[in-house]
Formats: structure tokens, C-alpha cells, sequence
């Protein structure tokens, strides 16, 4: 299975083929395709069709994101780029970013890029619904780049911080 | 139900508002209050305008208005609290009077002055009696004064020195307040007097820590309180009527959610009391404009003055789905120097009206701000439904306001029928891109508490699991998994590259 889409903290794998008639949806855990199929109307809405069963559902994307309201309720699914996922499990990790856990603004800063702090901590404070945060060091490394000033407002998940590993002494590059 | 403004009483005041000291208002606010605002001002003939900051350029008060104003400031919010810019688009637009909506510069005194000064009419009370409302031990002592319930307290202020004892003499539960504080920091409850010396010690250090100020005072602690309101309107020639009252118990982090009228509490003869006691609050104070006074509502129906908004309430429509009343054309009637144009008796409540804040916050997530582009909206129509919005597709909601995006207020004959009605809006209510707080408020209004009307202020952190995102039944899921992959073009094109298995295959398949 390439392709992924993160729903909430889950990530589910499937693929999609065609049928006949529509397409059908494979899914990891299901070794049975599930026969789907959308019809865009013009009103902006969709007719969705899974395993023979229609309803109308309202479906939005932008980028990666992909928002449909189905059955009164609003969610929020991201597609996963089938190279982005191989690379994120290859190298790096998500400590390397220190991002914002809701939109906010920075009022301030107790790190500069170079300097070397340790797990825990305190990197930023951020306010927000006047709440004030403080943003801890999620692991050992080093600032590489600070991405906001104080004052600066940003939304939720915004790149705030980036970290690097920690350069062992004696050891080159 | 009543539509809103009723049309007898605008083509009544169409007439008279022809020879009224102003011909134009300009709107000192922003999102769905300046809609609702320019609405009514436009249905009487007269011209509305609005000043904008460019990060509300796509607004619709923007789109409405008869002229829009750009104004700068340091942040969007400084731009709509900044007086000189908002009385200079006054100046140019040649607007004769300026209604502040909430927030911002509705409880300024100073703002309320400087209109006056620059010739101009604020819609709105006057400076004194903004500023009386607004200082609250000032307003507390006035409506004491005047024989109207307040909680039983101890001001440390008025005698430091017997303190203590005075305290003891407030019937238990106590609740120590610093004198300079807010947001609920600092506040301790006491249940008994051998605690108090204890707990007056704790709650000064923590005022000094939060506040830098250690003063305190005590009052009567009210188990599981309602926050019930009442609607008045004065016209400052002696006349005040009240408006009936308004539950708004359903809050979080001190912020109303829901709110609806009439409350649920409220047995005819107490409902009488609680709407007579404000009217008469407001009469002492000779009151002009429309206002709020809130009292706090124990278990045992006893209330207790809170405090009186000056101003127009975010939650006012529910009042004018039920009397029929148009509150802005009101405010505008009183600024205009007109006597109200109904008595007491003619206000009549009909029906039950309840209100839903459509806030861009993610309830799941303690309520956090959420922000995003609005990609798709679409909202309800229908018997009994209204939405005043401050949002239109191809906006974005950001973090610079306040999360709240529109109103859902949905009225029938009685609360049964406008929570079903309620139930089936908040469903039809979509809104694409910005995650919003309309799954929360079904549950909210589907919990059993909320459909027996027993609520009270801490109502939603008693049961945090309305908050809580409920687990996706695995049939939603694959629709959601379907619907994704269906609008996704790497998945469809790779999909349609590979001819269907069946076809290639053919007659063979069974």
C-alpha cells in the first residue's frame, strides 16, 4: 500500500483501482475491496457511494488537506506523499521540529539559533486565548533556526523551531 | 414566531426616522455584529458605514455597508480600539452617530465622551453610567444601596482592621475573591469557619503573587450557580422596560456557548421577580440604551446582582425572537432622543429562542483557537432558523480576533421543538477549511442535562466527555477513506492507468 491519509493521530494505509462501475477501496486491515464511487454535482456537493449505499456528503481540498462534511459532522483528513513518507521513516524525526500546538503568538524567546539546550527545556513561551505556554526542548540538540520573532503571530502547527542533533566532540562531519 | 425587525413598527419608524439628528451610522466593530447592526440601519433608510482593518477586507459588513473605511493599527484589534481613526471616518464620511456593537469600544466611557465632543451621537448610555457599571464595587454598592439583592460579602476595604470577623458573619459556603483580581486565579472556597484564618492567608498570598495586590474581600458561595440575565432598554426620559431574561449557564472558561430564553429555572412568579428587580435597577440609575443585568442564580432561587452590561449583548437575538422586539432599531429609536414607543404591558414573550456561538476552536483540544481558510460554507435554512455571520467562503479565519465566527438561533413554540430544530441546523451547518465547534454543540444540546434545562456554570467541565472527540464507527471511516481517496488526484490517476481487472479478465470471472 502507497498511499496514506491521516485522519486525527492515526495514519491508514489503501490503495484504490478500478471497477466496473466506480472504483474500489482497499484497505490494510480488509482483504475485501470496498466498491466506491463520487459524483461531484454542481451545487459544490458530492453523492457518495460506498459498498451500493449513496448520501450526500460536501467534500473541500486544499493542498494535501482534504475536508468533507458527512452526516452533519466536519472532518479533516491530510493525504500522505507516498516519497515524503518514505523519507520521514528513513531520517529525521519530529523532534527536529518544534511546532505550535495552537495558533497563537510568541512573547518570548529563550533560545538562539547555535545554542545547545537540553530535553525539557524551556525553548518559548507562545500566548494564546490569553494563556501563556511554555514551549520545552523535546529532545538534546542544538538550534539550528528560530523561525518567529517575539510579537509575531502564527497558525497551529506552524515550524516555530528547528533542532539538530548535538555535534559528538572527536567525531568528524 | 415574530420576524425580526417586525414590519409594522419599521414602516412606523422609517417615517420618524426621517427627522432624526443623524441620517448615518457608522459601525465601530466588525464581523457578525456589524451584519446585524447594518441590517437594521439600512432597513430605516438610513446610511451605514464601517470601518474595516484590511484583515477584514473580505468581510460581508465589509461588502454591505454604503461606505467602508479602511483603519490601520499595531494589530487588527488596535485598529478597532483606536477612538481617533473611527471618529476621523465619522468626520469624513459625514456620519451623524456611531454604534459601538460589543467589545471594543462599547464600555469606554472615554469613547462614549469623545463622540459626544465631536458633535456626534453615541448609540449608546452615557459616560456616567458606563462608568458607573463598569467600576464593580462602585455598581455593587449602587444597586445595594437601592435595595436590590447583592450576595452577603465582606470587603476588606471598608475596615481592614475587622476584616476577619466580617467575614465570619457572611453565611457559609465563603468564597475569597482577591480585590484585584479576575479569571477565577486566586479565588478559594471556605464550607467552614474554622478554615477561614487558614484560607484568607493562602488566597492573600496568591493575590500578591497574580495580582500584586493581597486586598480581598469574601461573599456568600453559591453551590452550582446559573447565570441568568435579563434584557432591559431605557430611553433616559424615565421610561425602562425589561426585555424578559436570558439562561446562560452552558459556558466554558468563563465564556457563554449557548444561551436561550425563556430559562428553563424560572417558574412564572420568580421569573416576574428576577425581570421587575433589573427593570428597577435600571430605573435607578435612570438608565438610557439597551442593557444587560446579570445575576447569579442559586439552587434555592435565590439571585444575586453580578453586574449590568452597558451595551448590546452578543446573545441579544434570542430576546427579539421571542418579544419581536428589533433591539438595534431600539438602540437607534433612544439615541435619537425618541420616549420608547411601547410600555411594560406591551411586551409580550412568545415561544422559546436559543442561541449556538459558532467559534473556530477545537473542543476536543481544551478549546483551543482553531484557524483556516473557510473553503466551503454552507448554513441551514428553514422554520424557526436564523444565522447572523460574520464569515463568507474565501475568507480566512485567523488568529487575529476573537474564534467567534456566527450564530445559530433557532426558535419554536417551546424548547422541545426548538432543540429538534437546533439538532438539525447545527447538522446542515457546514463550514470547510476551520475546524469549528458545531459536532461539540450537538452533543451539548443531545446531553440528557441540557434536554431536562439542568444546567449550571460548571456544568461542562462536570462532564468533560461532551468535549471529547467520540471514536469514528468504522462504516463513517471508510466513507471518510472513500471520499478522500475519490477527490485525491495521485490516487484516482494511478487508479484509472490500470484498466479493471474484471474487464481484462473478462468472461472468466465466475
Amino acid at each position: 500500500m502507497h498511499h496514506a491519509f491521516k485522519l486525527e493521530d492515526s495514519e491508514y494505509n489503501l490503495e484504490l483501482s478500478r471497477a466496473e462501475a466506480g472504483y474500489r477501496l482497499h484497505l490494510a486491515d480488509r482483504t475485501v475491496p470496498v466498491p466506491v464511487n463520487l459524483h461531484l454535482e454542481d451545487d459544490g456537493s458530492a453523492m457518495l457511494t460506498v459498498n451500493g449505499r449513496s448520501e450526500k456528503v460536501l467534500v473541500a481540498t486544499r493542498g494535501d488537506d482534504v475536508y468533507i462534511h458527512l452526516g452533519g459532522v466536519a472532518y479533516q483528513l491530510r493525504y500522505e506523499h507516498p516519497l515524503q513518507r518514505l523519507a520521514a521513516q528513513s531520517q529525521g524525526s519530529a523532534d527536529d521540529h518544534v511546532r505550535a500546538p495552537m495558533p497563537g503568538s510568541l512573547v518570548a524567546l529563550h533560545a538562539k539559533p547555535g545554542q545547545a539546550v537540553v530535553r525539557g527545556e524551556s525553548l518559548l513561551v507562545m500566548e494564546s486565548m490569553k494563556m501563556e505556554t511554555t514551549i520545552a526542548a523535546p529532545r538534546d540538540g542544538v538550534i539550528e533556526a528560530v523561525h518567529f520573532a517575539v510579537g509575531q503571530t502564527f497558525d497551529r502547527d506552524a515550524l516555530l523551531l528547528s533542532l539538530v542533533a548535538a555535534a559528538v566532540e572527536g567525531k568528524k562531519s | 414566531m415574530k420576524s425580526i425587525p417586525d414590519p409594522a413598527i419599521l414602516e412606523a419608524t422609517r417615517s420618524h426616522a426621517a427627522e432624526w439628528p443623524f441620517r448615518s451610522v457608522l459601525i465601530a466593530n466588525r464581523g457578525e455584529i456589524a451584519v446585524r447592526i447594518l441590517r437594521t440601519v439600512q432597513a430605516l433608510g438610513l446610511k451605514g458605514v464601517v470601518v474595516y482593518h484590511a484583515a477584514d477586507r473580505k468581510a460581508p459588513a465589509v461588502q454591505m455597508a454604503d461606505q467602508a473605511i479602511e483603519i490601520t493599527g499595531a494589530t487588527p484589534v488596535a485598529a478597532y480600539l483606536d477612538a481617533k481613526q473611527i471618529l476621523a471616518a465619522a468626520k469624513t464620511s459625514g456620519a451623524g452617530a456611531i454604534h459601538p456593537g460589543y467589545g471594543f469600544l462599547s464600555e469606554n466611557a472615554g469613547f462614549a465622551r469623545a463622540v459626544a465632543e465631536a458633535g456626534l451621537i453615541f448609540v449608546g448610555p452615557t459616560p456616567e453610567q458606563i462608568e458607573l457599571m463598569g467600576d464593580k464595587v462602585r455598581a455593587r454598592a449602587f444597586v445595594a444601596r437601592g435595595g436590590f439583592p447583592v450576595a452577603p460579602s465582606a470587603i476588606e476595604d471598608d475596615d481592614p482592621a475587622s476584616f476577619a470577623e466580617r467575614a465570619l458573619k457572611v453565611p457559609f459556603p465563603l468564597l475569597i475573591k482577591p480585590a484585584a483580581g479576575g479569571g477565577g486565579k486566586g479565588m478559594r472556597v471556605v464550607r467552614e469557619a474554622a478554615q477561614l484564618k487558614g484560607e484568607i492567608e493562602r488566597a492573600r498570598s496568591e493575590g500578591q503573587r497574580y495580582f500584586g495586590d493581597g486586598r480581598l474581600y469574601v461573599e456568600r458561595y453559591i453551590e452550582n450557580p446559573r447565570h441568568i440575565e435579563v434584557q432591559v432598554l431605557g430611553d433616559g426620559h424615565g421610561n425602562v422596560v425589561h426585555l424578559f431574561e436570558r439562561e446562560c449557564s452552558v459556558q466554558r472558561r468563563f465564556q457563554k456557548i449557548v444561551e436561550e430564553t425563556p430559562s428553563p429555572a424560572l417558574n412564572p412568579e420568580l421569573r416576574k421577580r428576577i425581570c421587575e428587580t433589573a427593570a428597577g435597577i435600571a430605573r435607578e440609575a435612570g438608565y438610557r440604551n439597551a442593557g444587560t443585568v446579570e445575576f447569579i442564580f442559586g439552587t434555592g432561587g435565590e439571585f444575586y446582582f453580578l453586574e449590568m452590561n452597558t451595551r448590546l449583548q452578543v446573545e441579544h437575538p434570542v430576546t427579539e425572537m421571542i418579544t419581536g422586539k428589533d433591539l438595534v432599531l431600539e438602540q437607534l429609536r433612544v439615541a435619537a432622543g425618541e420616549p420608547l414607543g411601547f410600555t411594560q404591558e406591551q411586551v409580550t414573550s412568545q415561544g422559546h429562542s436559543i442561541e449556538f456561538r459558532i467559534y473556530a476552536e477545537d473542543a476536543s483540544r481544551g478549546y483551543t483557537p482553531t484557524t483556516g481558510p473557510v473553503l466551503v460554507l454552507r448554513t441551514p435554512q428553514g422554520e424557526g432558523v436564523r444565522v447572523d455571520s460574520g464569515i463568507v467562503e474565501g475568507q480566512d479565519v485567523t488568529a487575529a480576533f476573537d474564534p467567534m465566527l456566527a450564530k445559530l438561533i433557532v426558535t419554536g413554540k417551546d424548547r422541545g421543538e426548538a432543540i429538534a430544530r437546533a439538532d438539525k441546523a447545527l447538522g446542515e451547518y457546514a463550514l470547510l477549511g476551520c475546524v469549528t465547534n458545531t459536532a461539540f454543540l450537538r452533543r451539548l444540546l443531545n446531553h440528557q442535562a441540557f434536554i431536562d434545562g439542568q444546567v449550571h456554570t460548571g456544568f461542562l467541565d462536570a462532564h468533560p466527555e461532551i468535549a471529547a472527540q467520540p471514536e469514528l464507527n468504522e462504516a463513517t471511516l471508510h466513507k471518510l477513506l472513500a471520499a478522500a481517496a475519490l477527490v485525491t488526484r495521485p490516487m484516482r490517476d494511478v487508479a484509472d492507468l490500470v484498466p479493471d481487472m474484471h474487464a481484462a479478465i473478462g468472461g472468466w470471472s465466475n
